[in-house]
């Protein structure tokens, strides 16, 4: 094994958790985030030399690129139906894309309730409390990773966190829902 | 007056400067209504995170992407066997960057083992490859006759192909790979969820020992002048298995 390799073996894979959760989070089913997170990884060793700054925001920037890639792949062979074109700022019309049967009962089986609750979030909201609450990463990092001015994070962060109340408020018959 | 609700969020975050977030301190020690919503904000923070942060990397993920890594190494450094080999094995680069005088034993070592340790490199590689989307199966078909004549003028051998789907190994098609600068003809079985190649190239040498390359095992044989090879992630005795009823097969095929 070369040192390129150990090194990114030892900087860069401690995060294949990280990635594979935000790719879960970002792709519709399991496999599609299987395929992400394996391109991203590859990627982010053929581009290894270029790491600056810190490696778990580096490796989920190049995660969100390859689900960029893929998805926009996918729609033009037509697998999946195009999106509305809804105002991503507008948060409340774009209920996120509509996860499959498959991902829906992954995210009922594995991680009920809360899990819903997050799962029905508009996926701009979604994916910054993701990076921010889960994998506690700062608003400048989430800023690159997401390719918005920091202002735009702290408000999605804001109304991301004003729906997940709402919704848990309104889930609130049954305490046990959200523990 | 209180913070807006985002400088508040900035606080909790701790994204304020220093002077920001002592007066914010400040505010909270003594507003209820601030400190309420601090607690919840903290509250939710906690429940998302004890309830996802347990969600890991599939342990088949992780395998892929490290043989993945091991095949990205072997392509980016070694375009074909001979002086780039090498280049792959730091161990032998020590060799034969060392002590001047140890460097034609050196050379003599690789003459001896390079060539095999780079087959059984070049197989994996094939292999790993073949796992692409697409990379597969050129020629697709269950029909052995619709395959076995695919392979003329494509590869520079006629591989034994049968479907042996009765005994659980299905037929799926072939293809070509560059092995041992042939043409080598590979033929794709399926078993259960594995897919099987069995690679089939011209050979004057004897067949290698088994042996087991970035968790995929390789299962040698000859027949005639064919050498044989089949990759796979099952098991040995479902390859062997394999391997003992194309070997019959081979038999049956050369009787007049």
């Amino acid at each position: 094994m070369g040192d390129r390799r150990s090194g990114f073996e030892a900087q860069v894979l401690p995060h294949l958790d990280a990635a594979y959760r935000y790719a879960r989070w970002l792709c519709g089913s399991p496999s599609d985030a299987d395929d992400v997170v394996q391109e991203a990884v590859l990627r982010a060793f053929r581009g290894f030399d270029g790491l600056r700054g810190d490696a778990k925001a580096w490796l989920l920037t190049i995660v969100r690129n390859c689900h960029a890639t893929a998805l926009s792949q996918r729609q033009r062979r037509g697998f999946v139906p195009l999106p509305d074109e809804h105002d991503p700022e507008d948060g409340e019309a774009m209920i996120a894309t509509a996860p499959g049967p498959e991902a829906l009962a992954i995210s009922l089986d594995q991680a009920r309730d809360l899990g819903r609750l997050l799962a029905g979030l508009p996926e701009r909201q979604r994916e910054v409390l993701v990076l921010r609450e889960i994998e506690d990463l700062d608003y400048r990092d989430i800023a690159r990773i997401t390719n918005v001015p920091i202002g735009t994070v702290m408000s999605r962060l804001a109304r991301a966190r004003a729906a997940l109340k709402a919704r848990w408020a309104g889930a609130e018959g049954d305490p046990k829902d959200v523990s | 007056m209180c913070p807006d609700e985002q400088r508040l969020q900035a606080y909790f975050d701790a994204e304020l400067d220093a002077q920001g977030a002592s007066e914010a301190a400040r505010h909270v020690h003594g507003c209820a209504a601030c400190g309420a919503e601090l607690e919840r904000l903290a509250a939710t923070r906690q429940a998302l995170r004890s309830k996802f942060i347990e969600v890991r990397a599939p342990q088949g993920l992780r395998a892929g992407i490290l043989r993945a890594l091991d095949a990205e190494e072997a392509t980016s450094v070694r375009p074909a066997r001979g002086d780039a080999a090498w280049r792959t094995r730091p161990f032998w680069l020590g060799l034969l960057g060392g002590v001047g005088g140890s460097a034609m034993a050196a050379f003599a070592f690789l003459l001896l083992f390079a060539p095999r340790a780079d087959l059984v490199e070049q197989l994996a590689t094939a292999h790993v490859g073949s796992l692409a989307p697409g990379h597969l199966i050129a020629v697709v078909s269950t029909d052995r006759h619709t395959v076995k004549p695919w392979f003329a003028g494509r590869t520079d051998v006629s591989p034994v192909v049968v479907d042996l789907a009765d005994q659980g190994y299905r037929l799926v098609g072939g293809r070509t790979d560059a092995i041992a600068h042939q043409r080598a003809a590979v033929v794709v079985y399926q078993h259960g969820a594995h897919s099987i190649n069995v690679f089939a190239w011209k050979s004057d040498a004897a067949p290698p020992a088994d042996t087991t390359r970035s968790g995929y095992h390789m299962a040698f044989w000859k027949s005639g002048d064919i050498m044989y090879c089949a990759v796979s992630d099952t098991g040995w005795s479902e390859l062997q298995g394999l391997e003992q009823l194309l070997q019959g097969a081979g038999g049956r095929e050369q009787r007049p």
